[in-house]
């Protein structure tokens, strides 16, 4: 990796140029780095009348490198605002010079072009990591059963997000085959947004490869947790007056079961060793049971 | 350089004056940076911290050799001994690229930025209705913008502080405030007008309409009489007599309070007819919480752009 091996160089082209003299016109075919060495250039667009001048340059100044490195057309025409010394490096001149450089510092000249070139594609495109939470998330703030112009809302999300309109369509297709949203000619409804949220939260293990800990319960604790969810009187128990109440209802549950309901926030603990339901996460967790299938997209 | 499986190269942030190219083997860089939590891996060809070596920038990434591996290392003495040899237009170009790429950095930066405001609002207005309260957990919310936007809990930090400082909201240790839920819903709603009907949206007002909601406003402050369903009634005679006095000498007519009528802010207790005199109506009636808000979003909405690039 050291670039030993020496070809022919191709000199850069140096030219001296008068005032009004046009160094390169955004129609050339040829493309080129231009440096001014000495005097003053203009780049100007001549597409808009009257012309406009976008920028000038001073001598060590120079254009084109993303011409060349990255096949970038230079948009505007370059003219010489006073006699100007200016040197031309071309395609050719260009390419003979990293013939003969070390190969490192070509694998650096193109890192640097590479991460420019990735980093305006990056812009163009969305950052969230998975398009079908990030749509889902959008969802869930929507008012439920409103009906939206399909359009409007898709357009709404892309200008958030920088998806692209048709990946959207796409993901509310998925949206809507698992009954959460509903698409009816140019209208889309969120009809569920209170599942949209047990969704993300489905996605985001399945894709950490973790399991969703509402659909790994046991019987018995699908048992108490329905009852939980039907129970009136909830005064605070301490845990064995929970494991009897379940016992009473033919439910038999062990310590472990009562420390996982426990872990996954069934209970909260208002006062020492004293419990009642969390009304909110059993409902959550009932939720997710009877819409399993739903959230699993294998309807 | 040779290293064997498990060593170390070269730890994240250390400065340093040189790059890495991997010959064979394979390394594994880690970073303590939100964005890049996961590790990556550099395979033979790899070359890695191109900064260091050109404006010794500190190192990229922890680097841990996953196997053996050879590794070349290119210093800045190197670098400069094959520039001096070169013509001086080598050199511009690598110094181009190089200011291309900060350019592009804060570019991006910036633009990420922007780009993650109308998210943030949205979820941030959500979760407000959501947790039917006025405050909300930042983690909370940077971790929805994640979700949704792939905004970065910087990023979010960064423009919570900056509505901050616009006065509409407070930042307590790990959740954030706001005295009027429906001022954040409101901005989203300006933002998302302006981008996609590219026209100003309605909620912004004119000066007339802004004075002469101020002039509602100071009235209903002064009116004893409660609300009626939050709406606040004001004589027109009063409204009148206090305009002149805070509009510099200016008569409130049918035509001013006009387009306030027609967007719904204000309403009249007759249908307004708009070549008669004010005084056919005798009240004006308007909701005291939302031209609040109004009057609060039009007074940072100009600022708001402002505050982004700065």
């Amino acid at each position: 990796m050291n670039g030993n091996s020496r070809q022919q160089v191709i000199p850069p082209a140096h030219l001296s140029v008068k005032a009004g003299f046009v160094v390169y016109s955004h129609n050339d075919q040829e493309r080129k780095i231009i440096i001014l060495d000495k005097g003053e250039l203009a780049a100007v667009d001549n597409s808009q009348s009257p012309r406009k001048i976008m920028f000038t340059m001073h001598p060590g100044d120079l254009v084109g490198v993303a011409a060349i490195l990255e096949r970038e057309p230079f948009r505007y025409d370059l003219e010489a605002t006073v006699d100007s010394e200016i040197t031309v490096v071309g395609e050719d001149c260009m390419e003979s010079e990293l013939k003969n450089i070390p190969l490192w510092l070509l694998a650096v000249i193109r890192e640097l072009s590479a991460k420019n070139r990735q980093r305006k594609e990056d812009s163009r495109h969305s950052r969230a990591g998975n398009s079908l939470i990030s749509l889902a998330e959008f969802c869930r703030y929507q008012k439920k059963d409103e009906p939206y112009p399909l359009e409007g809302f898709v357009q709404e999300f892309c200008w958030q997000t920088k998806a692209s309109a048709p990946s959207v369509k796409e993901d509310l297709k998925a949206l809507c085959r698992r009954k959460f949203v509903e698409i009816s000619g140019s209208v889309v409804t969120v009809t569920h947004p209170e599942l949209l949220e047990l969704f993300v939260d489905y996605l985001e293990t399945q894709e950490q490869d973790k399991p969703w800990p509402p659909l790994q319960l046991t019987l018995n604790q699908k048992k108490a947790l329905v009852r939980l969810s039907i129970m009136d009187n909830q005064t605070p128990q301490d845990p064995p007056a929970w494991l009897a109440y379940f016992q009473k209802n033919n439910i038999t549950l062990t310590a472990a079961d009562w420390i996982k309901m426990q872990g996954l926030g069934w209970f909260a603990n208002p006062k020492e060793n004293l419990f009642v339901p969390d009304s909110k996460k059993v409902q959550y967790f009932l939720l997710a049971l009877r819409y399993e299938i739903n959230l699993r997209g294998v309807l | 350089m040779k290293l064997s499986a498990g060593d170390f190269l070269c730890l994240e942030g250390d400065f340093a004056s040189s790059l890495y190219i991997v010959i064979s083997g394979t390394l594994v860089g880690s970073c303590s940076e939100q964005v890049c939590t996961a590790t990556k891996r550099f395979e033979p060809g790899s070359i890695i911290d191109v900064f260091s070596l050109l404006e010794n920038a500190p190192r990229e990434y922890t680097l841990k050799a996953e196997e053996d591996c050879e590794i070349q290392v290119v210093d800045n003495e190197q670098l400069k001994a094959i520039l001096d040899e070169k013509p001086s237009w080598l050199r511009s170009i690598i110094e181009f690229l190089i200011r291309r790429n900060h350019i592009g950095e804060e570019n991006k930066r910036k633009s990420d930025l922007v780009q993650a405001l109308p998210s943030l609002l949205y979820l941030f207005s959500g979760l407000l209705k959501e947790l039917n309260s006025n405050t909300v957990p930042v983690n909370l919310l940077s971790e929805r913008a994640f979700r949704m936007n792939g905004s970065r809990p910087e990023e979010c930090r960064k423009l919570l502080r900056m509505l901050q400082e616009l006065g509409i909201l407070k930042i307590q240790e790990d959740s954030v405030q706001v005295e009027s839920r429906e001022l954040i819903h409101l901005l989203y709603e300006t933002l998302r007008y302006r981008a996609l009907e590219r026209k100003v949206s309605p909620n912004i007002l004119s000066m007339t309409d802004q004075m002469v909601l101020t002039v509602f406003i100071k009235l209903s402050k002064q009116n004893k009489d409660p609300l009626r369903n939050g709406l606040s009634a004001i004589p027109t005679s009063e409204l009148k007599a206090e305009a002149k006095k805070s509009m510099h000498g200016m008569t409130l007519t049918t035509r001013t309070i006009g387009s306030l009528v027609e967007k719904g802010i204000l309403t009249p207790d007759t249908t307004l007819d708009f070549h008669a005199k004010l005084e056919q109506s005798e009240f004006f009636f308007g909701d005291f919480d939302h031209i609040m808000d109004l009057l609060e979003l039009n007074r940072i909405f100009p600022l708001l752009d402002k505050k982004l690039v700065e």
